[in-house]
């Protein structure tokens, strides 16, 4: 048990900072899909700069550089030359993949992963018994984690760039009368969003690990934009949707070697998007107008 | 089809800046861009059965891409063709493989129902959702993808496995030679004529029926459609279930032309890059042809290109990427009905 809820917590971790990341894009009324694509660059990013200085700070610095100009890249090709969201997020998550894949190639001449030595500082270590396993080498990430949820909460819901982004997200011609122009708050949502991938992919790379594989996030972008959807669009929300996915990964995993005879992995993998597809569906039922932010969605789809 | 060259143009120039930008990346990484070209050239047309390949290749991207032109004129966004492709196989294989003494055209025939029948429920669920709920079917289209991919892995990894198999990699048994309608290369006159029929036929649909026409209509304005009497909803339930059937048909052929077996997670990108096609080919079906020889192309090439001068496949996801991310801009002809369906359909 305390290995299964260890587990979670490293599952979940980057899961979740990617769901916060999906929540400030979707609070903007953008339909990230590009979160993927992001995560892995982060990931890439942080192992590529980190190796080469030996400073893993200077690593995840580099990673939400890169996840910062990527983001700018979308919301300009989304915004001001009114490409549609949806496939410019599943081709900004191939470009990630892509990209990534044939980096490692180009800079480290190679197929599959590279090993680092770098990795996250971790606080608490060592302990190899009892319920301190749970919490036992977890990187710094992990900690502070659920200090990045809070934040969020707070600046969507106190802090006047909050308020900016929900107007925007619901209803932007509200938010241009009041003198708030709904396209530079975007590029600001979606650049915290993009930082907070490369933080997602840092922490899959070189938290719980000591390597980047190429396609690593293996989904987990899409699952942190289904969190998203499941947690109702709320910081709070989509972070324990994030733990709840982590927390199927571990029992996936656990099965694989435990009981692989009765619970084939596969459909404990499957848990996640069966969900989502009961999530919309009653979601759409019970919450139809209000938080679906589908005048800014609609906006971004036929810019003025 | 007012402005219908400046729209071509600008697809041309997007997919032609999509190219640069690979190239630059490729260019600042170390490799000769000429070489690489004429080693694209080589790979997709001039080398010895580089031109089958290429064929063999804009198959699935052309099938899937037809479905996605029906499903985004309809203004759906059916973006979940992969899933749709792996169940069709899956069901046609099972049928192969569980009725392996029958009669041969009758299992191929069973089979490839089979296939369409499952490509298209895969996809009604999703439709249902939308017409009937306004659920988002971007999501659950998505989902519906991840899904069938896990049904793909379960199966090859489990009750389909060839138990003499060996290696890493999960694969089914192989279905007898008789069923098959191609070679290894994946091409034979069977499948163009069945492929160029199929694409005959959406284009008859799309073109050249009231039909296609009230499809056309009811994804340029479903309000304006509804008030013309057209049933939206039943006409957006159609275009899920041929955009699955056409899925659905393009796993029943990788199955019974190049495949004979299914490995887990076959062709991976083909539903996306099906869909890159589709707009590429600005949602009409000569276009579509055009763009999936286009595609089918560089896939072809990407094999061959290793050869020639040591370039990873993942450069071609990259220009995939590249090309999605650009392709849209300013593009105008999609637009997502925003009260179809549901609650917001009655008030």
């Amino acid at each position: 048990m305390e290995q299964i809820l260890a587990t979670t917590l490293r599952s979940a971790a980057p899961l979740v900072l990617v769901a916060t990341a999906g929540v400030f894009a979707f609070r903007a009324g953008i339909f990230h899909l590009g979160l993927e694509g992001l995560m892995i660059t982060g990931a890439f990013t942080t192992v590529a700069v980190g190796d080469a200085t030996g400073s893993v700070e200077l690593g995840i610095l580099a990673a939400v550089g890169v996840n910062l100009a990527l983001s700018a890249l979308y919301w300009w090709v989304i915004g001001p030359l009114g490409a549609n969201v949806i496939i410019a997020g599943l081709g900004l998550t191939s470009i990630g993949l892509g990209g990534t894949a044939f980096a490692l190639g180009a800079i480290f001449d190679t197929r599959g992963s590279i090993f680092t030595d770098v990795v996250l500082p971790r606080p608490v270590r060592g302990i190899t018994s009892g319920a301190g396993v749970i919490i036992s080498d977890l990187s710094i990430l992990v900690w502070i984690t659920p200090l990045i949820v809070l934040a969020a909460w707070v600046v969507l819901r106190r802090s006047r760039f909050g308020l900016r982004l929900a107007a925007v997200g619901e209803y932007p011609f509200s938010a241009r009368s009041a003198g708030v122009n709904p396209s530079i708050v975007r590029l600001q949502a979606l650049l915290i969003s993009g930082s907070l991938c490369a933080l997602g992919g840092a922490e899959l790379s070189v938290g719980a690990l000591r390597n980047f594989t190429e396609n690593m996030t293996n989904g987990r972008g899409f699952i942190a934009f289904v969190a998203v959807i499941f947690g109702a669009w709320h910081p709070i929300g989509a972070a324990l949707a994030g733990l709840f996915f982590g927390f199927a990964d571990a029992i996936g995993i656990q099965s694989q070697i435990n009981i692989t005879e009765r619970v084939p992995r596969e459909f404990v993998l499957m848990i996640p998007f069966v969900l989502t597809i009961f999530a919309v569906w009653l979601g759409g039922l019970w919450r139809r107008r209000s938080l679906e932010a589908e005048a800014g969605y609609a906006e971004l789809r036929e810019p003025d | 089809m007012t402005g219908g060259l400046q729209r071509v143009a600008s697809t041309v120039v997007l997919v032609a800046l999509s190219l640069l930008l690979t190239a630059l990346i490729l260019w600042v990484s170390g490799y000769r861009v000429g070489d690489v070209f004429s080693g694209i050239i080589q790979g997709a047309v001039t080398a010895p059965g580089a031109f089958t390949s290429t064929i063999r290749w804009a198959i699935p991207l052309l099938l899937i891409g037809l479905g996605v032109v029906i499903g985004f004129r309809t203004g759906f966004f059916n973006i979940g063709g992969q899933g749709q492709f792996y169940i069709g196989a899956c069901c046609a294989l099972a049928v192969s493989l569980g009725w392996r003494e029958g009669p041969v055209p009758l299992v191929m025939l069973c089979g490839t129902l089979a296939a369409v029948g499952a490509g298209t429920v895969w996809s009604l669920l999703p439709g249902y959702l939308r017409v009937r709920f306004g659920t988002d079917e971007v999501l659950t289209t998505l989902m519906m993808s991840f899904i069938g991919a896990l049904v793909l892995q379960y199966l090859t990894a489990g009750p389909m496995r060839n138990p003499s198999g060996t290696g890493q990699t999960a694969a089914s048994e192989r279905i007898p030679d008789a069923f098959r309608i191609t070679d290894g290369s994946g091409v034979s006159a069977t499948v163009l004529v069945l492929v160029g029929g199929v694409a005959l036929l959406v284009w008859l649909l799309l073109e050249r029926t009231r039909f296609g026409l009230s499809m056309t209509l009811v994804g340029r304005n479903p309000t304006m459609a509804r008030w013309q009497g057209i049933n939206v909803s039943r006409v957006g339930l159609a275009a899920f279930a041929l955009s699955g059937a056409l899925a659905g048909l393009a796993g029943a052929v990788e199955l019974y032309g190049p495949g004979a077996r299914l490995v887990t997670g076959f062709s991976p990108e083909v539903g996306f890059t099906a869909v890159v096609v589709a707009l590429v080919g600005l949602l009409t079906v000569g276009g579509t042809v055009v763009a999936a020889v286009l595609f089918g192309g560089l896939q072809s090439a990407i094999i061959f290109l290793p050869i020639v001068t040591d370039l990873p496949p993942p450069a071609l996801v990259l220009l995939h990427g590249m090309v999605a991310f650009l392709v849209t801009i300013r593009f105008r002809a999609v637009r997502r009905p925003k009260t179809l369906g549901g609650k917001a359909a009655a008030s």
